[in-house]
């Protein structure tokens, strides 16, 4: 007979027994420095899509057949739902052990202590440029090391603006030069094409607007460094050709979701990272698409960077740091892995795999614009402040309600600082 | 509680057999709690647990990965500063306002034509009734935004006459009677609830009404509402708290973002996104206790009305 107590004391015996063995389990299993029969497991995972997935796979099965010891296994999710599934990981403490991860959430991580600091974990960092490297740094510590780098660049699709009869942009232009292509381009084509997205909604093409105005985004103490009154003068730009064909409409972009207009040929040109070439050609079907450098009304001054376009990270808690520096170092260094990538992740950061890899059409492409503006880079920019994920798709949202005239300019601008003065605040 | 009242009324029956009745009781009872536990312990690990730490959450800052800081009804106190937040409760209740009644009259008139005795009922009772069960899946908002979007389906009949309104999906405007219909659409659930309801009239009721020359809408008014009131008031209460929870139809038709210009922007959606995109767990959590406690005063006020037009059988009313 089972009495209630007799059974309520069974169960809980049972719990905490499966709980015991199971604890025991792991702890077997990921002792020791792993052999070849009984290998070290290291999980990894990242954001992307097929594609990257495919190459991802590619590398990570190399690297298990030169390592025998160690067991690579990786998991990948889209951009939207990978920060949601870190954040819930971090908060139960299972952060795999290496993640591929992005500038935007570095501090965040880093300062809340889940990231492990790779500066004496012999990694080979002779291959990367001084400047760059600062871009991993939070606190004076090496957290994420870039696998690649990504620089601005407006996109043009040379058939589409011969079709129209405008001539192509040479990348040395002002602000009104750039909004007078926009104007030709939506006029031009009696309704086809779009000129091109707002650029006043990018948050980076406003951080470079900035740059060449000599403001900082951010202080050193996590303070916005630029006034009210700079961002109302930013989306202000615009606000003639908001309405016009230079700009497509918001409500045309949100029906194309998740597809970009530019990728869905609804634009002659698009403001974004140079990476973003295969995808887009991919995405529109068209042979050809060129990248010129954004616009300025200082011709020496085009505030352009370049950026860290991932990192890898180890998480702190790992159990295996040593297989698992070595899987970054191998990612981050090797020519192989630069063979399979190309410039999928942006041109490799890293000398040694930069030089291993053969880089051909649009790759090549890709490289050639970033040699193109190398005389006008300025430093990469350091981890933004806690919470830019926020600001950034806060940045985004208000600007897309500029377009669709449900609000002022001014009205745009109180909104976006009250959140984020809200967010500077939480994450004091 | 309900197991010791039971025996006590019990046991006055038969003083000679206390002992062994209760005993036996006793091992029933035992019984009784062995085969609860399951799902006893499932309330109390995976929803009493939860909400009491939730509530415990709300009143501090929590992001997820530092423990959580003690602000008391800071959180609260902030949602009505919150522009966003407002803008969430407003769509929400108008969805609600709006899209409930609709949703209960598509399902009463329905339930109404599916009464009549006609050939191949039994089929149509099924085939209105699909659309229930596939509604509320992911698949069904991805074809939703697809018929209503840019050149769909929908955009291209009212093109044809003469309605150009372009896609609805992009139009912060239409984007709430979208979302109406998509809802409308799902009439099935209180469909059926009607259905039953209809079935339980007395048909002698309609005989003596019509020997008294009423009409259609007589019959309808006098008979039909009134016998029909507690399925509607059950509908109703059922419908409205269902529709305050929407979620995974405005997630996918926006993309996770509530847009376009926030008009989808449906409490639960800006929940989640205050919960795990802006990871604050505290905020979003005062929001969760906020939506518990309206929803509560909702139902109890739907209750209090109740007694002026809900007729129960055998009432004097």
């Amino acid at each position: 007979m089972i009495s209630r107590r007799n059974f309520i004391t069974t169960i809980a015996t049972g719990v905490a027994a499966t709980a015991l063995l199971s604890a025991c389990g792991k702890s077997g299993s990921e002792a020791g420095g792993g052999t070849a029969e009984n290998p070290t497991v290291v999980n990894y995972t990242w954001w992307g899509n097929d594609d990257r997935a495919e190459r991802t796979n590619k590398a990570i099965a190399l690297f298990n057949e030169k390592n025998p010891t160690i067991k690579v296994v990786g998991t990948f999710s889209d951009w939207a739902g990978y920060w949601q599934k870190r954040a819930t990981e971090a908060a139960g403490g299972g952060l795999p052990d290496v993640m591929q991860w992005d500038l935007s959430y570095l501090r965040d991580y880093a300062q809340r202590n889940q990231l492990l600091d790779l500066s004496e974990a012999g990694i080979d960092l002779s291959g990367f440029e001084k400047t760059l490297l600062p871009s991993g740094k939070v606190n004076d510590k090496q957290f994420g090391i870039p696998t690649s780098t990504n620089a601005f660049a407006v996109y043009y699709d040379p058939a589409k603006l011969k079709e129209i009869g405008v001539a192509e942009p040479t990348g040395k232009w002002t602000y009104a030069e750039y909004q007078q292509f926009l104007t030709d381009a939506g006029t031009k084509s009696n309704g086809k094409y779009y000129g091109s997205t707002d650029f006043t909604g990018i948050w980076w093409q406003f951080n470079i607007w900035l740059r060449q105005n000599k403001i900082t985004d951010f202080t050193p103490e996590g303070k916005l460094g630029f006034a009210k009154a700079d961002l109302a003068k930013w989306w202000n730009l615009n606000a003639d050709l908001r309405g016009t064909p230079a700009i497509i409409p918001s409500d045309k972009i949100t029906q194309l979701l998740p597809k970009s207009p530019f990728g869905s040929n609804k634009t002659v040109s698009e403001p974004t990272w140079d990476n973003f070439m295969a995808g887009y050609i991919g995405d529109s079907g068209v042979a050809e698409l060129k990248m010129v450098a954004v616009p300025s009304d200082d011709p020496e001054n085009l505030g352009l960077f370049l950026k860290p376009s991932m990192l890898m990270v180890a998480s702190a808690k790992t159990k295996n740091k040593d297989a698992s520096t070595k899987f970054i170092d191998f990612m981050v260094n090797s020519p192989e892995v630069g063979e399979i990538f190309k410039t999928s992740r942006g041109v490799p950061a890293s000398k040694q795999q930069r030089e291993g890899t053969t880089f051909e059409g649009v790759d090549a492409q890709v490289v050639a614009y970033e040699e193109s503006i190398a005389d006008y880079l300025s430093d990469a920019p350091e981890p933004p402040i806690v919470g830019f994920g926020t600001l950034e798709s806060e940045f985004l949202r208000i600007q897309e309600e500029l377009n669709y005239g449900k609000v002022t300019v001014d009205q745009a601008v109180d909104q976006w600082f009250t959140s984020a003065e809200d967010v500077i605040k939480q994450n004091a | 509680m309900t197991q010791t009242s039971a025996p006590a009324r019990r046991a006055k029956s038969g003083p000679p057999l206390r002992n062994e009745k209760s005993k036996q009781r006793r091992a029933e009872a035992r019984t009784g709690y062995a085969f609860l536990l399951p799902w006893l312990l499932g309330f109390i690990v995976l929803t009493a647990g939860p909400m009491i730490s939730s509530l415990y959450l709300s009143f501090t800052n929590y992001n997820l990965f530092e423990a959580p800081k003690w602000i008391g009804f800071d959180n609260y106190a902030n949602l009505f500063q919150d522009d966003r937040f407002i803008q969430s409760v407003k769509v929400t209740l108008t969805y609600v306002v709006f899209g409930t009644p609709t949703k209960l009259l598509a399902a009463l008139a329905i339930a109404m034509l599916l009464n009549s005795k006609r050939r191949g009922q039994g089929f149509y009772r099924s085939a209105f009734y699909v659309p229930s069960l596939i509604g509320a899946s992911v698949s069904i908002a991805i074809v939703w935004k697809a018929m209503f979007g840019d050149a769909g389906p929908v955009d291209q009949i009212l093109s044809f006459f003469g309605i150009g309104i372009g896609g609805w999906v992009g139009n912060p405007n239409m984007t709430m009677p979208m979302m109406i219909l998509l809802t409308v659409w799902q009439f099935g659930a209180p469909m059926i609830i009607f259905l039953a309801g209809l079935k339980q009239v007395p048909a002698e009721l309609y005989e003596a009404a019509e020997m008294d020359g009423a009409g259609w809408a007589k019959k309808f008014t006098s008979i039909t509402l009134p016998m029909l009131s507690p399925v509607i008031f059950f509908n109703l209460l059922m419908e409205t708290i269902h529709a305050f929870q929407i979620f995974a139809s405005a997630f996918i038709i926006s993309n996770g973002s509530g847009g376009p210009a926030g008009s989808t922007m449906f409490y639960t959606l800006y929940l989640y996104l205050r919960g795990f995109g802006d990871f604050r767990m505290g905020y979003a959590s005062a929001m969760a206790w906020l939506l518990l406690i309206a929803i509560g005063i909702i139902t109890l006020i739907f209750f209090k009305t109740s007694n002026n037009w809900v007729h129960y059988s055998g009432d004097e009313k």
